[in-house]
């Protein structure tokens, strides 16, 4: 038990069929403290934390416990260990009780039948020892996103877990939500609970973490002391070299407005309240326009609303002057709306198509895509998608007709984008438009922005990174549980400034 | 050899072959469970199918029957590769055979209808019945699998309780269309005498065979191809691109629909067989256009020799020596070669894993070559 | 009583007999898809596992000497069809769970392939037993009297003639439906078995974390539908009849089944009063007939058959939306590379 490492995983490597996931990583967590585990998405972080799991069995490396080597082959053996973790998508059965969900696994039972009542003895100590208030009988599907973690957290500790992980716990939660959970995760260290909490968000590292391991592209990079660190240097070690954290562009000039939204409001399809509540802004000819704001507050209804996806409960659109408020999605996008979906995967791409299929996405039935007797123009196909795939460098194993499933992230998204941009629209939307793009890709993706906008082209872009909020647009406006609380000039506010508007703390009248 | 196993195409060929000889193995195997000794002649007997007879006039005849039956079944799998391209199963196939069956009949044997105008009515039945479950799937999501099944019953019992006013006197078969409704009868256009003379042979089979090539072009080559393939793919990117994805859905499905209608108007219409209002079970012809579908690895021209070759064993099953084995055989190995088509995603998953491995291993030694060159000197491995 | 009171008793009586046993046919053959469902798996092929579940039931009777005991007799019967369809299902365990098969295509083929083996394998037999009996028939009027206790009330009739009586057909089944509701209640609300299944049929992702072995679970999920239904299979083919042609298969009623599950919501309880409204829709159809009032109204056999069908699609038109169907089922659980 003297043993310095709770868990120490040593020279790990995993490989799938075309990548190495994981090549000879090491992590080495220490008893009781708070371990970051940095990366950007496709480090493999999460392959790493599979193998630890039991769920994939890794092709050379060891893993010890307090210093003995041991086995693990699948999540029972992980648990067995006292290994526990809350995923970034919740584990959880929706039409079970808090309790059910807990016991789940490891039921108490008498004869195989369930004996619920010491479970709920030992759940409700649990939960006061730690400040995590639950309600047992509650069904997951009616209970908030915060109280959902803490049925997770509940879950480790109701096993006796000793070692924690953490993944990505903070992408669901409010402001306070995160505060909370800070709390609550120093509580677990200082009761000698051993925490991996896996991250990329740099600040709260830095809040919360005694050190952290840096991981990018499968490869181990290193370790730090995160007092004698600085997110400078973190984020260096996460992407391999610094961060142009500043796009380049010149001062804005708009013109006249193209977008002009009245009062809109979209009815949400979990509650009853309104997803999106008397929204009213302007987008003029040569501004970026940002919403910004935690994720679920209603940002997602209002681009749907906007683009068509969701009829409005109330209010109205005019593009250039044109009322669409009620118009098809078609419509819009002929009288010269583009849209980036903020999911490539769901609403982007068709998988199963080709990349230059793809590409007509939105255009195919054009006369030049398709004759008069309904038969499509393949040779009109493949002569524009080989132009666009030119023009905006996207690459593929087969050009035109690689299959769109079997492209990189970046390529994919680069696809939409000259999609959506070659359509020459007079709005162009981008919704979380860098969302699991590396950091060349985040780059050509602002640069296009600012070129729409320098060609006098209205841009309105929705993110949830904060310094892409910062630095990106001419205009912010804060998007707080559906409704518009405050404008921001980028060149004038701070991170902070902005983080308590989209926090709800701070709230301007906005004119309407 | 690589690149032609990497083809989609003739990936789905070989899993069809593999279902195909599997499910002959089977049999043969339960053949021999049952008797050993006529286990194999039984077997050659269902492959042989019309060869099984010697004089060229009757092998033309035998043949002529199989493909009489081959037409409804090649519409039956039409309709559920076509919906299928959509996403959507259906399996509601059954049911909309037996509305375009019924259909037909009543039309041909109450009301006195000309062949083109019963079908017709077949198609248009069909395509409602189509698009009941087509509304449903858009409007209410009812899943088509299951909203499919329940109309399969409430047809099949429809359709007993209508035909059972065109019955022949104290028999639960309809009447023979010859000699009752001659102008129900689909014309032979002299195909018949292709085949020995054959009553039956009639433009069903080349109206069939046309179909599938209609199918293929307005799925590959059209714009509303592209649209329903999208929708099928990712309805969401569908919508997302303006593609009116309730409207492609309902479409689709009545399509589907009026195909399957089709097809059992084009049996029932030739006089072939005749209906029995007793049946208590909805006809497998539209399952076994599920099995045809999938064999003819949901390509319209796979589905042409598929729904032949289904129907040629079945018509087989009817030679083997009675005495030692039911004609069922032929029944059990169709069922068993569907079951196996349940498994063709695997054998495809297989063949690319097999693929993916072996070019890792060239790369792979391709690599430790290289290493090897540069440590030529250093001796070992 | 006069003669007329006394047929309308005698055809309530004769609704009341078919109502339940048609009722219990359904219910636990609902209850067997529930499982199966509940683990994950759509079981489309009920109505091949049912005819199976008859032929193993059917074969039990053939062969076991006409002189064993009455209780042995039953429990054979059963345990031959929950044998067979146990057996018969693992052909949609090993296809969809193993295997990762479309399980919409899989449960077609089982129940096509269900009826063609049953009609092969009996022919097989008559025939060998004697050449000239090529049909598909097994007959069990005698065993069957063990399943059944009649009870008849003699009753007097106005305008004399000879005693005459009301008679009904008890049937054994009816207590063993009711046993396996009891057991399929308590299995999924009150054990740890319960539990882990459903979990499996609603996040399979969420099991497989906290240890369940996913695979294990839908397997047995799919095996107890292969009981239920073997059971329901044998039982539906001794309802009303001592000889069953297995060409016919059973008419639907894995299908009627599958209505019942859906209107009962997965839920056992439910299940049981729709299995009830279904299987007395189903007897109005047999025997309805009867009832001068029914008579009257002249509404042939096939609008009763229909019925159910068309009430469960009217159900599915309004609740579809907010159906409780478990949420992962359907779709083959990948747990990853290993």
């Amino acid at each position: 038990m003297d043993a310095p490492y709770a868990i120490e995983m040593l020279g790990i490597t995993k490989r799938f069929p075309g990548i190495i996931a994981n090549d000879n990583i090491t992590l080495q967590l220490r008893h009781g403290e708070i371990h970051a585990l940095l990366g950007e998405n496709g480090a493999g972080k999460s392959t790493l934390m599979s193998v630890l799991f039991g769920l994939y069995r890794p092709e050379e490396g060891v893993i010890k416990k307090d210093g003995v080597p041991v086995q693990i082959n699948d999540p029972n053996d992980a648990n067995a260990l006292g290994i526990g973790m809350v995923h970034q998508h919740f584990k959880l059965v929706e039409c079970f009780s808090v309790l059910d969900n807990i016991i789940l696994g490891v039921e108490p039972t008498k004869g195989g039948f369930l004996q619920k009542d010491a479970a709920r003895k030992k759940v409700m100590q649990l939960s006061e020892n730690y400040g995590l208030a639950v309600d047992p009988d509650a069904l997951i599907e009616d209970i908030t996103v915060g109280m959902q973690q803490r049925t997770e957290i509940l879950k480790m500790l109701y096993r006796d877990n000793e070692i924690l992980i953490f993944d990505e716990p903070t992408a669901v939660l409010t402001p306070q939500e995160i505060d909370e959970l800070m709390v609550i995760m120093k509580n677990l260290a200082r009761e000698g609970k051993s925490i991996l909490f896996i991250s990329h968000k740099l600040a709260e590292i830095m809040a919360v973490a005694d050190r952290c391991t840096v991981l990018r592209k499968g490869k181990y990079i290193g370790t730090v002391e995160t007092k004698s660190s600085s997110m400078e240097e973190l984020s260096a070690m996460m992407v391999g070299r610094n961060v142009n954290f500043h796009v380049e562009k010149k001062p804005a000039r708009p013109g006249e407005t193209v977008l002009d939204i009245q009062h809109m409001s979209v009815a949400s399809r979990q509650h009853k309240k309104d997803a999106v509540h008397d929204v009213s802004l302007q987008v003029r000819r040569g501004e970026i326009v940002c919403i910004a704001g935690i994720d679920g507050n209603g940002q997602s209804e209002f681009v749907y609303g906007l683009s068509g996806l969701e009829p409005l409960k109330d209010g109205k659109i005019f593009l250039d002057g044109k009322d669409l408020s009620r118009s098809a999605i078609r419509q819009r996008s002929i009288l010269g709306m583009s849209h980036i979906p903020e999911d490539r995967h769901k609403h982007g791409l068709v998988l199963d198509y080709s990349l230059e299929d793809n590409l007509v996405l939105q255009r195919y039935f054009e006369p030049e895509f398709t004759n008069k007797a309904g038969f499509l123009r393949r040779d009109n196909i493949r002569t524009y998608a080989e132009r666009l795939i030119e023009d905006y460098d996207v690459r593929s194993g087969q050009g035109p007709v690689t299959a769109a499933r079997s492209m990189s992230g970046g390529n994919q998204q680069k696809a939409i984008i000259a999609r959506e941009i070659d359509k020459d629209p007079e709005l162009l939307i981008a919704v979380q438009p860098t969302r699991g793009l590396d950091v060349g890709a985040i780059e050509f993706v602002h640069k296009k922005l600012v070129e729409q906008r320098d060609a006098g082209k209205a841009v309105l872009l929705i993110s949830l990174e904060l310094d892409e909020v910062m630095d990106v647009p001419d205009r912010i406006l804060v998007m707080y549980e559906g409704e518009i609380v405050g404008e921001l000039d980028p060149k004038k506010t701070t991170q902070e400034e902005l983080g308590l508007y989209m926090a709800g703390a701070k709230r301007d009248e906005v004119r309407a | 050899m690589k690149n032609l196993l990497k083809r989609k195409g003739v990936q789905s060929l070989i899993a069809s072959l593999l279902c195909i000889v599997l499910g002959l193995l089977l049999g043969y195997v339960v053949l021999l469970f049952i008797n050993p000794a006529g286990a194999g002649q039984a077997i050659l007997a269902v492959i042989r199918n019309f060869l099984n007879v010697s004089k060229a006039n009757l092998q033309l005849k035998n043949l002529g029957n199989t493909l009489v039956k081959t037409a409804p079944l090649l519409m039956c799998s039409l309709s559920v590769l076509f919906a299928y391209k959509v996403g959507l199963f259906n399996i509601g196939v059954a049911g909309q055979y037996v509305v375009g069956a019924a259909a037909g009949l009543y039309a041909a044997l109450q009301w006195g209808w000309g062949w083109l105008p019963c079908l017709l009515l077949a198609i248009a039945l069909g395509a409602v019945s189509g698009a009941i479950v087509g509304m449903l799937k858009a409007y209410q999501n009812v899943n088509e699998v299951i909203s499919g099944i329940m109309l399969n019953w409430i047809t099949l019992y429809t359709a007993n309780m209508i035909l059972s006013g065109v019955t022949e006197q104290a028999s639960p078969y309809t009447l023979h269309l010859r000699g009752n409704a001659d102008q129900a009868i689909l014309p032979s256009l002299g195909l018949g005498n292709l085949f020995n003379k054959h009553q039956y042979v009639t433009i069903a089979v080349p109206l069939a065979i046309i179909l599938a090539i209609v199918v293929l072009v307005v799925l590959d080559k059209t714009r509303f191809g592209y649209e329903l393939r999208a929708t099928g793919n990712n309805k969401n990117a569908a919508k997302y691109a303006g593609m009116a994805e309730k409207r492609n859905i309902i479409l689709t499905l009545m399509i589907g629909g009026a195909l399957a209608a089709m097809g059992g108007a084009l049996l029932y219409l030739t006089d072939f067989e005749q209906w029995s209002v007793g049946l208590s079970s909805v006809p497998g012809m539209g399952f076994n256009g599920i099995a045809a579908a999938f064999l003819g690895g949901l390509n319209p021209i796979g589905a042409i020799f598929s729904s032949y070759f289904i129907q040629h064993i079945t018509a087989g099953g009817a030679f083997v020596d009675k005495s030692m084995y039911a004609s069922q055989i032929s029944d059990l190995i169709s069922s068993i070669i569907i079951y196996l088509c349940g498994f063709v995603l695997f054998i495809k998953y297989a063949i690319n894993t097999g693929l993916l491995r072996s070019e890792e291993r060239a790369l792979l030694r391709k690599q430790k070559a290289a290493a090897g060159g540069n440590t030529e000197k250093g001796g070992a491995s | 009583m006069s003669a007329d009171t006394m047929q309308v008793i005698q055809q309530f009586l004769l609704l009341l007999q078919y109502t339940l046993i048609f009722s219990s046919v359904l219910m636990m053959v609902a209850l067997g898809g529930c499982f199966s469902e509940h683990s994950g798996v759509i079981n489309l092929g009920l109505e091949g596992i049912m005819v199976i579940g008859a032929l193993g039931g059917a074969l039990v009777m053939r062969y076991l000497p006409a002189d064993a005991s009455g209780l042995v007799m039953v429990l054979l019967v059963m345990l031959g069809a929950v044998v067979f369809g146990l057996v018969y299902s693992a052909l949609l365990g090993v296809a969809s769970i193993n295997f990762k098969a479309d399980q919409t295509i899989v449960g077609t083929a089982l129940n096509m392939l269900g009826v063609a083996g049953a009609t092969v394998l009996v022919k097989a037999i008559n025939t060998a037993s004697n050449p000239d009996n090529p049909s598909s028939i097994i007959e069990y009027g005698l065993p069957r009297q063990n399943f059944l206790v009649t009870f008849k009330i003699p009753v007097s009739v106005e305008g004399g003639g000879a005693e005459r009586f009301l008679s009904f057909e008890f049937n054994w089944f009816l207590v063993v439906a009711i046993v396996m509701l009891v057991a399929a209640y308590i299995v999924l609300y009150k054990t740890r078995f319960g539990l882990r299944l459903m979990a499996c049929g609603e996040h399979p992702q969420a099991a497989a974390s906290v240890g369940i072995n996913v695979l294990k679970m839908r397997w047995s999920g799919v095996l107890i539908s292969g009981v239920y239904g073997g059971l329901g299979g044998i039982c539906y083919i001794m309802a009303a009849v001592s000889q069953w042609e297995f060409e016919r298969g059973v008419a639907g009623f894995g299908f009627l089944s599958l209505a019942v599950m859906i209107f009962g919501q997965w839920k056992p309880s439910r299940i049981a009063l729709a299995a009830l409204l279904f299987g007395l829709l189903r007897a109005l159809s047999n025997v309805g007939t009867g009832f001068a009032a029914l008579q009257a109204l002249n509404i042939p056999g096939g609008v009763y058959n229909m019925m159910p069908y068309v009430i469960c699609l009217v159900v599915l038109a309004f609740t579809s939306k907010k159906s409780r169907a478990p949420k992962a089922e359907g779709i083959p659980y990948d747990k990853g590379m290993r």
